[in-house]
């Protein structure tokens, strides 16, 4: 058991490696991190600005800002624009092989690749939600036991999201090119997981149905976690449901990448 | 572990299309999908410690039988058994005993130096401290890559980094080594390096190597036996040199004359052979038993200045068995 968790730590470190030998980029990353939070800061006073609110949905502008913020940081932790685009490529061009001929699972070879490419941001996000926890003291994290339920939500966050991923990716074995599928979903999440606008927000006949589904663990169940939106029976009950989906998603994963493999061609030498 | 390969039959559906924007708008509509059958009805065998060639024009199935053998691809039809496994299973167990090197860029991290790519493929296949130390400091020492290991990979030469990319197929010890075109675009001195190399640990671990080369001299140096694939089929399984000497029986025989030869008695012996004379200089291009025979002429008539015998060139005789296999197997 901790010969094959070395072993899949090892991907991990490696992307680690990779990720710190492109400086200018690693820079890039960040910056883009903090200018998205600022427009939406910008974006968010000028609505409470103009339009005089107090609060908006019960919430008051800095609660509003702070539950944003997170969703802007879980919604990039989960997402995968890079990791499913080399996915893709890979089982079109058959550079796959080369995970193929090794003793790994592919479904956890690139679940490390996953996690390690979004590495530069769990830290630079660390950082940035330790200095929430002080610029806006009480919004956030107020307690340990928050931050105690907030850490797995934020794991099966990351691996719901990866799985829909993987399960999209595999199409690829059949069809070649699947990236307009995955832009779809990303562009579909950026609003249906409350990455820009708390689901909250929706209608409740859309929000009854996000609810049961595994959009709902994508970012709007660790940051209600986070900001104490919920009671702990409504924690334990969407844990079991979040578990639920992960069980689901790794079946269906599974299934279908063991049909695509059947009918991969090993493109390419 | 043998390698067991039975009415091996391997078939894509592909489809084609015409070129241009009509033919493309078409295409995207219907397609008009075929069986390719890059293999047909295969039967091989392997055995342990053995280097095989598989030879075979571009498109004959090489490459695809070494993705079968590795358990890349599903076979179509038939089977194959190495030791117990069924390749395509990719059992890790399998996995751990076999590799296989296609191209130049197939395990190794592109971005970062390759050892730490061999850090990796030890935490991979588990191999513990000392025995990967011991086999790592063996391989840089083998193929001469001690100053580059730790260059990123992307700057390095095409040789280098074929170099690395066996090292990291090899870190592991497999029983069965798989190398698809291991010197294609390798300069002489990186191709001779290779097989060497190949050699070596043929003979030193008793590894089984199967290779593809669309050079003929990698397998005539490397390998004793060849598979000779053609369009799918199997056409020659067999001794190397057999192979030559059925295609091209000939030899060449380079009899240097002495100054004052007398061309009389050359002449005499001109009517029972063929030969070219060039100044002091006969160059025939015989079966070996003619060319014994005239040896043996010469020899009694003209004592030599000097003389030397020479194999035709592998690749021409291969080109010409290429172009027209079924002229030479029976």
């Amino acid at each position: 058991m901790i010969s094959i968790a070395i072993k899949y730590i090892s991907v991990l470190r490696m992307n680690w490696i990779q990720a710190l030998e492109y400086r200018a980029n690693a820079l890039v990353g960040v910056i883009a991190i903090m200018s998205g939070l600022f427009i939406e800061y910008q974006i968010w006073s000028l609505i409470f600005k103009a339009k005089g609110y107090e609060t908006v949905k019960n919430f008051e502008f800095n609660e509003l800002i702070v539950f944003i913020f997170l969703s802007i940081i879980i919604g990039q932790l989960k997402s995968s624009w890079h990791s499913s685009g080399e996915m893709i490529r890979a089982i079109r061009t058959g550079e796959i092989n080369k995970y193929l001929i090794r003793p790994v699972s592919y479904f956890w070879y690139h679940f490390m690749m996953f996690i390690g490419f979004n590495s530069l941001y769990y830290i630079v996000y660390t950082l940035i939600l330790i200095g929430f926890v002080f610029i806006f003291p009480g919004m956030i994290f107020n307690s340990f036991s928050t931050v105690l339920y907030f850490l797995p939500a934020l794991f099966i966050s990351i691996y719901i999201s990866y799985c829909i991923y993987f399960i999209m990716i595999c199409f690829a074995f059949w069809f070649g090119e699947v990236r307009s599928l995955v832009v779809s979903y990303n562009l579909a999440m950026l609003i249906l997981s409350g990455q820009y606008i708390p689901i909250r927000f929706f209608p409740e006949n859309i929000l009854n149905i996000i609810n049961w589904t595994p959009i709902r663990y994508l970012v709007d169940f660790p940051v209600s976690i986070a900001t104490s939106l919920l009671t702990k029976q409504e924690i334990y009950n969407g844990f079991v449901l979040a578990i639920f989906w992960c069980l689901v998603l790794s079946i269906v994963g599974s299934f279908i990448y063991k049909l695509g493999i059947r009918d991969y061609e090993a493109y390419g030498s | 572990m043998d390698i067991k390969i039975q009415n091996l039959s391997k078939s894509y559906k592909i489809f084609k299309r015409n070129p241009g924007l009509k033919a493309a708008i078409k295409s995207f509509i219907k397609r008009d999908y075929f069986l390719f059958h890059a293999l047909k009805n295969i039967n091989l065998k392997i055995s342990e410690g053995e280097i095989l060639g598989i030879l075979g024009e571009n498109g004959a199935g090489k490459t695809t039988l070494i993705k079968l053998i590795i358990g890349l691809l599903h076979p179509t039809n038939g089977s194959i058994l190495v030791d117990k496994y069924k390749p395509w299973e990719r059992n890790h167990d399998y996995l751990k005993k076999v590799s296989v090197v296609m191209g130049q860029k197939n395990q190794l991290w592109w971005d970062i130096p390759a050892s730490e790519s061999f850090l990796l493929n030890k935490h991979i296949y588990k191999i513990d401290d000392k025995k990967y130390k011991l086999i790592l400091d063996e391989l840089i020492e083998l193929l001469d890559v001690k100053d580059k290991i730790d260059i990123q990979v992307r700057r390095l030469s095409l040789g280098e980094r074929m170099k690395m990319e066996i090292i990291a197929s090899l870190l592991h010890s497999p029983s069965i080594v798989l190398l698809d075109e291991p010197t294609l675009g390798l300069d002489v001195i990186s191709q001779s390096k290779i097989r060497e190399f190949v050699k070596f640990h043929n003979e030193q671990y008793n590894t089984t190597f199967v290779i593809t080369s669309h050079y003929t001299k990698d397998i005539q140096e490397m390998c004793k036996r060849v598979f000779v694939l053609n369009k799918g089929e199997k056409i020659y399984d067999g001794d190397f040199k057999e192979l030559i000497n059925n295609i091209n029986p000939k030899r060449k025989l380079i009899y240097e004359l002495p100054k004052n030869f007398d061309i009389n008695l050359i002449a005499k012996i001109s009517k029972s052979f063929t030969f070219e004379l060039n100044e002091n200089i006969i160059t025939a291009e015989l079966p070996e038993d003619n060319l014994q025979g005239l040896l043996v002429e010469l020899l009694d008539t003209t004592p030599p200045a000097s003389l030397l015998f020479e194999d035709l060139p592998v690749e021409e005789t291969m080109r010409s068995f290429f172009e027209n296999p079924n002229k030479y197997i029976k």
